[in-house]
């Protein structure tokens, strides 16, 4: 029907058909798949949710005289360090050290609101005050060689005093989750936020229909090198995401029943916006950061738009109970995107309140935005240098062997 | 005291001048909790009171947040009246804010919101704020993931 050739080339006249996934659905509705993919070129999807497996690669440049970094804490932050002198990896999930920020530590415990406003952060904040423009402290030990003689360093950052800064996040953009409820009688406070006893709220984190991998359920369209909205900017998919689990059980319409795919994705941090960028916080769990992420679907032929013609009544999740801390929790089964956004679940025969954790409003803003560079030939789309992996298993980490010798 | 939901007669009220509503929140001594102070609200002073929040028990300071609604002078009066009582009345009373530059619409706070003052639009998922149906049980600022949600005080 059509190549991403002979799109690209309609994008860069602007003569490109661009619809979001939900205009698209729309439109199927209206006029069926085979109209549908005669009149668009190109659909775009979008979520923005917390992608805690996330981070960002800094070179700082060299001091002189120069540092080889071994320890390294940004606003408290500690970042790896554990490669080439001055190169670092800030995680989003990594907490501020109270103990490494000195003065500031001491002043706050004056100030109890100042200093849960200091407490309540980790990597995926300064990640995203970098992103912004904000100037960032930097306190570094370095090891004395004969390369680098200097043994500690301490400096503010922005994002325009540093080399390289670009994210690579090794798990984003899951293809389903879960829904977070809590069966026993204690409150619970999870990656999916408080969860409170007998069972008086749910969680769901997928914005559902308008999201990427549910729309491309075999990932058929989307690869290694497939060039992305990640952040604000343009970023790539580069490789399969870490718990990779393409051979989770799927409906007939080829959205798995949960969690699935994922992809790691990176990109240029200082192309980023603070708009798609957001540090975040889950009382009593820790720090993470939120991420807005849109791929656009080239609409090769009309399997595509079958595929992305997917409506949150068709898709599913499963309501895991956090209540028992093992790998393998209970389940009351699945229910649909359709009912979780009506913000309302029936479990048991209880009527419960559900809540989403990816901003839905959020997801559709991407895919809008990604919609209009698009319209503008400012983005086009690329084919994939090589395809993910849709056979991988899901291995669990066991013990093996007796822990304790007996002899 | 005797704690009843008085709701009565704000339509009438409101036909006089100086109506006006005041979010207050009282302190009562451990001997004056036995008062029914709504009750003397209503009657002496034509004072609507509108529980927001109670916390009350048997020999215990109580504290209680409401929302007095009637005549400007009479109000006066009633708190004049109530000070009277040594009850103690602050007039910064706790109210929600929602930081709407930070917030990202994420929805988790409906989901703990008990009265669903919080909720999301079903059309637009942007967050809805029912600044009348807030209990200001401020569950919502900790789980608030980009700290959007504060209170006043």
């Amino acid at each position: 029907m059509r190549t991403v050739n002979e799109i690209n080339h309609k994008i860069k006249q602007q003569q490109a058909v661009v619809w979001t996934v939900e205009e698209l659905k729309a439109r199927v509705k209206e006029v069926g798949v085979t109209q549908a993919a005669k009149e668009v070129d190109v659909v775009t999807t979008g979520t923005f949710e917390p992608m805690e497996s996330s981070g960002a690669v800094l070179n700082l440049g060299h001091t002189d005289p120069p540092i080889k970094i071994r320890q390294c804490w940004m606003d408290g932050v500690l970042a790896y360090s554990g490669f080439g002198a001055v190169d670092l990896y800030l995680g989003a999930t990594q907490m501020t050290e109270y103990s490494s920020m000195g003065e500031l530590a001491d002043a706050d415990e004056r100030d109890s609101r100042s200093r849960n406003a200091v407490r309540d952060r980790g990597g995926g904040h300064v990640i995203a005050d970098l992103i912004a423009g904000k100037p960032v402290h930097l306190r570094a030990i370095g090891q004395v060689t004969d390369c680098y003689s200097r043994a500690s360093l301490e400096t503010t950052i922005t994002r325009e005093t540093i080399n390289q800064f670009y994210l690579y996040n090794p798990r984003n953009v899951y293809q389903n989750f879960i829904v977070g409820v809590n069966g026993g009688d204690r409150p619970l406070f999870t990656y999916l936020g408080p969860l409170q006893p007998q069972l008086a709220n749910a969680v769901y984190s997928n914005p559902g229909a308008v999201s990427p991998l549910l729309n491309d359920p075999d990932l058929k369209l989307i690869g290694i090198g497939t060039r992305v909205f990640l952040g604000g900017g343009e970023g790539y998919v580069a490789w399969e995401g870490t718990q990779h689990f393409p051979l989770q059980k799927r409906l007939p319409n080829r959205t798995p029943i949960g969690p699935a795919a994922t992809l790691a994705l990176i990109g240029d941090a200082k192309q980023m916006s603070p708009r798609w960028v957001k540090g975040c916080y889950f009382k009593s769990y820790g720090p993470s950061i939120m991420i807005g992420v849109g791929i656009p679907l080239p609409v090769l032929n009309e399997e595509v738009v079958v595929r992305c013609a997917v409506q949150d009544q068709d898709l599913v999740a499963p309501v895991v109970d956090f209540s028992i801390p093992r790998r393998v929790r209970p389940t009351f089964g699945l229910v649909s995107y359709a009912q979780l956004k009506t913000g309302r679940l029936t479990i048991d025969g209880k009527s419960v309140r559900v809540a989403p954790l990816a901003s839905i409003f959020l997801s559709r803003q991407v895919a809008l935005e990604l919609k209009q560079w698009i319209e503008a030939g400012k983005f086009t789309l690329t084919e994939p240098v090589a395809p993910i992996p849709m056979d991988r298993t899901f291995l669990a980490q066991d013990q093996l062997g007796a822990q304790v010798s007996l002899e | 005291m005797y704690l009843a939901c008085t709701d009565f007669s704000v339509t009438e009220l409101n036909k006089r001048l100086w109506t006006v509503k005041k979010r207050v929140t009282l302190t009562f001594p451990k001997r004056s909790v036995h008062m029914p102070v709504t009750y003397r609200l209503a009657k002496d002073f034509n004072v609507a009171a509108n529980i927001i929040r109670a916390q009350v028990a048997p020999n215990q300071i109580g504290t209680l947040v409401v929302e007095l609604s009637g005549d400007i002078d009479q109000l006066d009066a009633a708190m004049d009246w109530m000070r009277s009582q040594d009850i103690g009345i602050s007039l910064a009373s706790r109210e929600i804010l929602i930081d709407e530059e930070v917030c990202v619409h994420c929805g988790l706070c409906t989901g703990i919101c008990p009265t669903e003052a919080l909720s999301l639009d079903p059309q637009t998922f942007r967050l809805n704020f029912t600044r009348s149906r807030c209990i200001v049980c401020e569950q919502c600022v900790p789980t608030c993931p980009v700290q959007a949600i504060s209170t006043n005080l």
